[in-house]
């Protein structure tokens, strides 16, 4: 027995009732639709575009890269480095040439970037 | 997409595809759910301005629920008929107090002598009408959706939150209250003769 059968026969005398009530069945006018469909394209959310890119993944690193001045500054930065590492450890005889002070007690040297007369020039 | 091939797909894959914005989908899930929502409406309550603004809010709730619907969560129409049936509970419970009975229903009005039998058809849907009205809301509820919206039972136990027998006890209340009120005007609407 199909579901319409069974619905039928639950319905006994009131079929014909129901019958009409079915072929009868309210319908909205063409207004109301047109209506309807309106509302339903104004609410509708925008549209999906799969060209757009999505923004790059920014992380701290990133970040910190921009502010130093990009890959040039930091390639000028790893090459200071690499230099100041090769001076500490092979410690070759030339640096002491250039060094004014007394190179036995280098390690222990004050070295006053800016002197009493540059503060006064500065009126500090 | 032409709507012939929007009217291939699902009613959840229509909503999917509305949510995604593609206007095809908005206008096949519009001519698709917009009839039957007000047809069940009006049934509901007997007046079609009443049943256009139930339907339409009905709709608006679905167009701001597409956005975050889950697949597989529910059936768009069972959704659907929950809500606009459940607006027109809350509208007849608010013009409860002054419902009309069977005998204020106004006579269709008068028709052509060459419409005799749409005369007939409309008195007889007018009494259906009017009988249905008289029933308490959940009954009118159950026996529209199986009767005339032609929904299954486990449909409107879903659209009801209730169980299946007590779907089928409703129906079988309603329609007992229905041949109460409609039985005895079989001769007056002609149901003798066909």
């Amino acid at each position: 027995m199909t579901m319409t059968d069974r619905r039928r026969d639950d319905e006994g005398p009131l079929a014909p009732w129901f019958e009409a009530g079915r072929e009868a069945a309210p319908r909205p006018d063409g207004d109301w639709m047109a209506r309807m469909e309106a509302l339903a394209l104004e609410e509708q959310p925008a549209a999906v575009s799969a060209a757009v890119t999505p923004p790059a993944r920014r992380g701290r690193l990133r970040d910190l890269l921009g502010q130093i001045g990009g890959w040039p500054a930091m390639a000028g930065l790893a090459a200071a480095c690499a230099a100041g590492l090769w001076i500490g450890v092979a410690s070759p005889d030339g640096v002491a040439q250039w060094w004014p002070g007394d190179t036995a007690n280098a390690g222990y040297t004050t070295f006053d970037p800016a002197s009493g007369f540059d503060f006064a020039m500065l009126e500090l | 997409m032409p709507y012939d091939a929007m009217s291939e797909r699902t009613e959840e894959e229509l909503l999917a595809a509305y949510a995604a914005g593609e206007p095809a989908a908005a206008r096949a899930l519009t001519a698709r759910l917009g009839p039957r929502l007000f047809g069940t409406a009006m049934r509901m309550l007997g007046d079609r301005a009443e049943a256009e603004d139930v339907a339409q809010e009905a709709l608006l709730r679905l167009w701001r629920a597409a956005p975050g619907w889950r697949e597989g969560e529910a059936k768009v129409s069972t959704w659907c008929y929950r809500v606009v049936t459940n607006l027109c509970i809350d509208r007849i419970r608010r013009r409860r107090g002054r419902q009309v009975g069977l005998d204020d229903v106004p006579e269709p009005p008068d028709p052509a002598p060459s419409a005799a039998q749409a005369m007939q058809s409309r008195a007889r849907d007018a009494a259906l009408q009017a009988a249905l009205d008289a029933l308490p809301e959940r009954q009118k509820q159950a026996v529209v959706l199986r009767h005339l919206e032609g929904l299954s039972n486990p449909e409107i136990a879903g659209i009801m939150d209730i169980g299946v027998r007590a779907v089928e006890s409703l129906t079988a209340r309603g329609r007992k209250a229905l041949e109460g009120l409609l039985l005895g005007r079989r001769a007056e609407l002609g149901y003798d003769d066909d």
